[in-house]
């Protein structure tokens, strides 16, 4: 049995006095794929920001590749990829440039060929001189996605890899993933229903105020039926 | 050292791009200048102290400008997470934000000495060659103590507001020393009588840049 990529106990966060995650309890087997899917401000946000090492949790403590996410040295945290929000993109620089950068902080070999291939694999190499500012919101999520993944990591944590994509973007993001999973990557997104992708299993989990159910099946979460946890909760 | 280099690459070019950091410290130290002149009147135009304090003001202000906006790039589309996932050491980001700060203070400070000489009537002579060393100084400490402060006031509300609250004051003994050396130099005075004032800037830089180096992951981090 493959050893967690991702493992949390008992992981809370709270901003203030308003709890936004409670007693998570969340595994992650390497080369496996997990959907969370909820509502908006259930807290799926906040937890790949915690999993990534950008948010310390309140109580309890996360783990990713058996490190802390706390203290997550620099060779764990190249090996995480995070498509946010926001893109972490710089609006003034093309979309060559950006990935061109990112490929550089990575210490990828030749980051102008990596920036080349990626653009070409999201489909925007015909804009890749073109600056970020004047890009929409779908070809700036498939940027991100370019920028999430270009150096192959070993997890990729999607903040709704599919929010703001037409049917072309949303195409080409489940292929990455599809991608991802095929080379051993671990693959965890958050959604706010459960989107289909062809020749992909995944698990799913439900988070609703803080609170996180794994279902065994999609259907669960589909019908809206009494949610049977299986973490005892 | 590619991290490092890739970040001051990167802020230089948006930089060269926009060119509103560059340009805005350059406009405000001249305002600076042309305020100070007008307020001082004809009597003190001409005198040495009265030019290196105003060239200290305007050096101040730009540099805080300077650094607000190196930093300011970071928190357009959260890019600063970016930079914090990916495997650079905070230690060398701040060393390349400083660097950037620098570069930005040094081109706002050649043309505020331009403007100075102009403005308070004075010669282009070795006595502005004399003050290279101590603005460099001047500038390297200023740039450390403002990047790591704007990495603070960033985060917060009217952290613009913020920056020359916690800066000024700190920076005070520094401000004095270069003000001292500063009007020395330009009274054509050599650099070696000058030596008590260039040690407490070098005591406060080496200071700053230390602080800076040691304690920017732990302001920088958003959280």
């Amino acid at each position: 049995m493959s050893a967690p990529v991702v493992e949390t106990h008992s992981l809370a966060k709270t901003y203030g006095l308003a709890p936004v995650l409670r007693e998570v309890q969340l595994r992650l087997l390497a080369g496996a794929g997990a959907f969370i899917v909820g509502g908006n401000g259930a807290g799926k946000s906040t937890l790949l920001r915690m999993l990534a090492g950008l948010e310390a949790p309140s109580s309890g403590h996360a783990l990713v590749f058996g490190q802390d996410t706390r203290r997550l040295a620099a060779r764990y945290r190249r090996r995480i990829g995070l498509m946010a929000h926001q893109s972490f993109l710089y609006p003034n620089l093309t979309a060559r440039e950006n990935l061109e950068f990112y490929a550089e902080l990575y210490s990828l070999g030749d980051p102008r060929a990596s920036a080349h291939q990626w653009l070409g694999r999201v489909g925007l190499a015909h804009v890749a001189d073109t600056r970020v500012r004047a890009f929409s919101r779908g070809m700036e999520q498939r940027l991100s996605a370019a920028r999430a993944m270009l150096a192959e990591p070993a997890l990729l944590l999607l903040d709704e890899p599919f929010a703001s994509l037409d049917h072309d973007g949303a195409e080409i993001v489940a292929a990455l993933i599809r991608g991802a999973l095929e080379r051993g990557a671990s693959v965890l997104a958050t959604a706010h229903a459960i989107p289909e992708i062809d020749g992909v299993e995944f698990a799913v989990f439900e988070i609703s105020r803080g609170r996180l159910m794994q279902h065994t099946h999609k259907e669960e979460v589909r019908r809206g039926g009494r949610i049977r946890s299986l973490l005892g909760r | 050292m590619s991290g490092f280099a890739a970040v001051l690459r990167k802020d230089l070019r948006l930089e060269l791009r926009s060119g509103e950091s560059t340009l805005a410290l350059l406009a405000l130290s001249m305002l600076v200048l042309v305020v100070l002149v007008f307020a001082l009147g004809a009597a003190r135009v001409r005198s040495v102290d009265a030019a290196a304090g105003a060239l200290w003001v305007a050096m101040v202000f730009a540099g805080m400008l300077g650094a607000n906006r190196a930093l300011l790039a970071e928190r357009d589309n959260g890019a600063i997470r970016g930079l914090l996932l990916s495997p650079l050491d905070p230690a060398t980001l701040y060393a390349a934000k400083l660097a950037a700060a620098l570069i930005f203070m040094a081109v706002a400070e050649v043309g505020a000495v331009v403007l100075m000489v102009l403005f308070f009537n004075l010669e282009f002579d070795a006595s502005i060659a004399r003050l290279a060393p101590i603005l460099v100084l001047g500038a390297i400490g200023f740039s450390a103590l403002a990047t790591l402060l704007s990495a603070i006031t960033g985060r917060t509300r009217g952290g613009d507001m913020l920056l020359p609250i916690l800066a000024v004051p700190i920076f005070v003994p520094a401000l004095i020393a270069g003000v001292k050396a500063s009007a020395a130099a330009l009274a054509g005075a050599p650099l070696e009588s000058m030596g008590d004032w260039l040690k407490i800037m070098i005591a406060f830089d080496v200071l700053f840049v230390t602080a800076g180096y040691l304690l920017f992951e732990h302001v920088v981090d958003e959280d």
